[in-house]
């Protein structure tokens, strides 16, 4: 399973962000998302994408403690094990791994299963593709 | 970095009360001094945030009979309570000054995402005064504030700006707040731009910014805004957001955005055409909102805010969020022009220029009008296209005619005549709506603080919407007003957008939901009167009396000639009788000076009614 956008419906509200860092990290703060929304205008118009965990599992690769684990499903930390070396904020392409206030990675989990992002995307733009 | 940040850990920021970030910016630009202060909680109970907070600072730091363009007037941008929450439009940023365009003291919101990284930047206001040397840009991020050069961005619009200075930052989810050409030449109808196509719109507030050579504000936060219970919190937002919000009733955000009103006024017969001459347009339908649903691509959000009103648009090879209804038909039916592309391309010319286009359309028409009536030849008719696409660029560099014209309409009719239809209160040019078919948009238009505005009362809502109002009589109207001015106040000032039209019971909500506060409505309504007693001092003490609370002589004199409010003016006797009225509803006087019982009533702080007194026992 993983998140997908519809990027031709996007408002750009970034509400889904907000969420996010509440729901993880309770505060509002989008630098603290778990996901990242670009929507905005360019030169060239209007640039809508997403940056989604795309379980590409990098972080868990460079892991030096290997407290993060995959279920088949979503991926998940252990806080106990996770040293907050960072090497898996660096190795994600998406740049959306980061040190929580703990020193820990904060990393998408999917919310196990139901992401908290897409229950308050607006327009049902942000979806949870789940592969048959 | 793409806006996340990296191995740094983050420290939570925030005030003592929840949802304010307790630090209040100020930045000299004369002597390049910065200074971060704790903001005045005691404030925050009474004046919220934007614009009653922006109003409290301003009446504290300078003194209102200043010249709005000298170095010691001040510009305070002050986010709403809700912004960076996961409250919808409560993103918004009021900018507050004393105006070049009226004198009064005027504040103006800006939507998009500016607002948010105020917050996020660990700010409840912040506040600019001085002159720099040369042209700068401030780039303001929370654990720095630095004063940098701006010559490299002379006489560039506002999307150029903001494009450059991304790339020169190598950021490009900063936040820019700039003015165009319009704001660095003092024009006197300049308005700011953020992220293209959000602007604080009236009262020239970036020609304030222009005196001081400050081009720009760039903005980068990464402090976290807290509320004080987040699971409950998030469990009623969500549940408000489906009750109250995602609901048929607002659905018009989706579809036609704010254009949705053309029918409403076209109908109500108070659409003005022809520079006020009509309240009806036989060619209305050319710049209906369909046409613009035609080329639309897709809607466009405000930060944090489910209802997304702004319409993305293409239209040959121009792209634009717009236009807005006010847009479409001050620079559009008011000048008689009637071709949706061109109304596209001098709407984007005033954004990136900087010039609001509510005051552009009004001084357009006037000046076509005075062609028409022999009065001065600016060289333009209604309709002349051609030389229409011409003016913004004028105007904002003060070339050839733009240099008047970007003095305003009341500027025109004093040096060249035609006071009777300059249509203006207290030099702030009139919204696209005509009061003659809705009496009370008139007594709205002659209070308000900053001159005619909209957004101050709107009964156009239970007069042309609604109609559950008779829109042809004062019966009634000054506590309507008022009602509407208290309304707006308290929730500009808490920071709700005008476009979620909740009540105060919801307002005051989701105020204790977010600060933990025990605020009532009543408490809301008497917020929104004491804010509202704020900028009337302001005013007074700036000069301002009854005979400024006025309307062009046009909407007293001139029955509109067809339509639903045919034959229609403000009868102006009945007007003057229920200014009274109004005054004494408020506690004012004749003149419309507050009196001291109402302020001690309304629970203005002492220091403010203290300052009033020495002022009035001066004479």
């Amino acid at each position: 399973m993983k998140l997908v956008l519809e990027p031709e419906k996007c408002i750009g509200c970034k509400l889904c962000e907000l969420a996010c860092s509440a729901k993880n990290e309770s505060v509002f703060n989008p630098r603290k998302a778990r996901l990242k929304i670009i929507n905005r205008y360019i030169e060239a118009g209007r640039e809508v994408k997403g940056k989604f965990c795309t379980l590409c599992k990098k972080c868990l690769e460079v892991c030096p403690t290997e407290a993060i684990t995959f279920n088949g499903k979503w991926l998940t930390v252990d806080d106990e094990l996770c040293s907050g070396c960072g090497e898996c904020v660096d190795a994600c392409p998406e740049g959306i791994i980061f040190l929580n206030d703990e020193d820990k990675a904060a990393i998408c989990s999917l919310c196990e299963g139901t992401p908290y992002c897409v229950e308050w995307c607006p327009k049902k733009c942000l979806k949870l593709e789940v592969e048959e | 970095m793409c806006g996340v940040v990296s191995k740094k850990v983050l420290k939570t920021g925030g005030g003592r009360i929840k949802s304010y970030m307790g630090k209040v910016l100020r930045v000299e630009l004369s002597s390049g001094k910065v200074v971060e202060e704790k903001t005045k909680e005691e404030w925050l109970n009474k004046y919220y945030g934007q614009k009653g907070l922006g109003f409290r600072y301003l009446l504290e730091d300078i003194d209102p009979t200043i010249d709005p363009l000298s170095a010691e007037n001040e510009i305070i941008f002050t986010p709403g309570v809700f912004a960076g929450t996961i409250i919808s439009s409560g993103g918004k940023l009021a900018i507050t000054s004393k105006s070049p365009a009226t004198g009064t003291i005027t504040d103006g919101s800006v939507g998009g995402s500016i607002g948010a990284e105020v917050k996020y930047a660990g700010y409840d206001a912040i506040i600019i005064k001085g002159k720099a040397e040369h042209l700068v840009y401030l780039y303001i991020t929370p654990n720095k504030t630095e004063i940098r050069d701006a010559e490299f961005l002379r006489g560039k619009g506002t999307h150029q700006t903001d494009f450059i200075l991304k790339k020169k930052l190598k950021d490009e989810e900063v936040k820019i707040i700039s003015i165009g050409p319009a704001g660095e030449n003092l024009v006197k109808i300049a308005c700011m731009t953020s992220e293209l196509y959000r602007q604080q719109g009236r009262g020239g507030i970036a020609a304030v910014m222009g005196s001081k050579n400050l081009k720009a504000i760039a903005i980068k936060g990464w402090k976290d805004v807290t509320v004080s219970n987040i699971s409950s919190f998030l469990r009623a937002v969500g549940e408000i957001n489906k009750k109250h919000l995602l609901t048929p009733d607002n659905s018009w955000t989706d579809y036609d955005g704010t254009l949705v009103f053309g029918d409403f006024m076209n109908d109500g017969g108070i659409l003005p055409t022809r520079n006020f001459q009509a309240g009806v347009s036989p060619t209305y339908k050319r710049l209906h909102s369909e046409m613009v649903d035609k080329r639309k691509k897709g809607n466009k959000a405000c930060f944090g805010c489910a209802l997304g009103c702004g319409n993305y648009i293409q239209i040959d090879n121009i792209d634009l969020e717009g236009p807005e209804y006010e847009t479409l038909n001050m620079v559009g039916g008011n000048c008689e022009i009637l071709d949706l592309k061109t109304i596209v391309q001098f709407n984007k010319a005033c954004d990136d220029l900087g010039l609001d286009t509510i005051s552009t359309g009004n001084i357009v028409a006037y000046i076509m009008e005075m062609r028409e009536r022999g009065i001065h030849d600016f060289g333009i008719s209604f309709g002349d296209v051609e030389n229409y696409l011409k003016l913004p660029e004028k105007i904002a560099y003060r070339k050839g005619i733009g240099n008047e014209l970007a003095e305003g309409v009341r500027f025109l009719s004093e040096k060249y005549g035609g006071k009777e239809f300059a249509m203006h209160v207290k030099g702030l040019e009139v919204p696209s709506y005509d009061p003659r078919g809705s009496w009370g948009m008139g007594l709205a238009y002659a209070t308000s603080d900053r001159g005619a505005c909209h957004m101050r009362a709107f009964p156009i809502t239970e007069e042309v919407i609604e109609k559950t109002v008779d829109p042809f009589t004062f019966e009634g109207k000054a506590k309507l007003v008022i009602d509407g001015q208290h309304y707006n106040t308290a929730k500009f000032s808490i920071g709700i957008c005008d476009f979620w039209a909740l009540d105060l019971n919801l307002l005051a909500r989701l105020l204790n939901m977010a600060t933990g506060s025990n605020t009532t409505e009543e408490d809301m309504a008497k917020g929104g009167e004491r804010i509202w007693n704020l900028g009337r001092i302001f005013n007074v003490m700036a000069g301002f009396r009854r005979k400024d609370d006025t309307l062009p002589e046009r909407f007293f004199s001139e029955p509109l000639p067809e339509g639903p409010a045919k034959g229609k003016v403000l009868p102006k006797k009945e007007f003057e009788k229920t200014l009274s009225e109004y005054y004494q509803l408020r506690g004012w006087d004749e003149e419309g000076v507050p009196s001291k019982e109402r302020l001690q009533e309304i629970e203005v702080d002492k220091e403010v009614i203290e300052k009033f007194e020495r002022y009035l026992s001066k004479g």
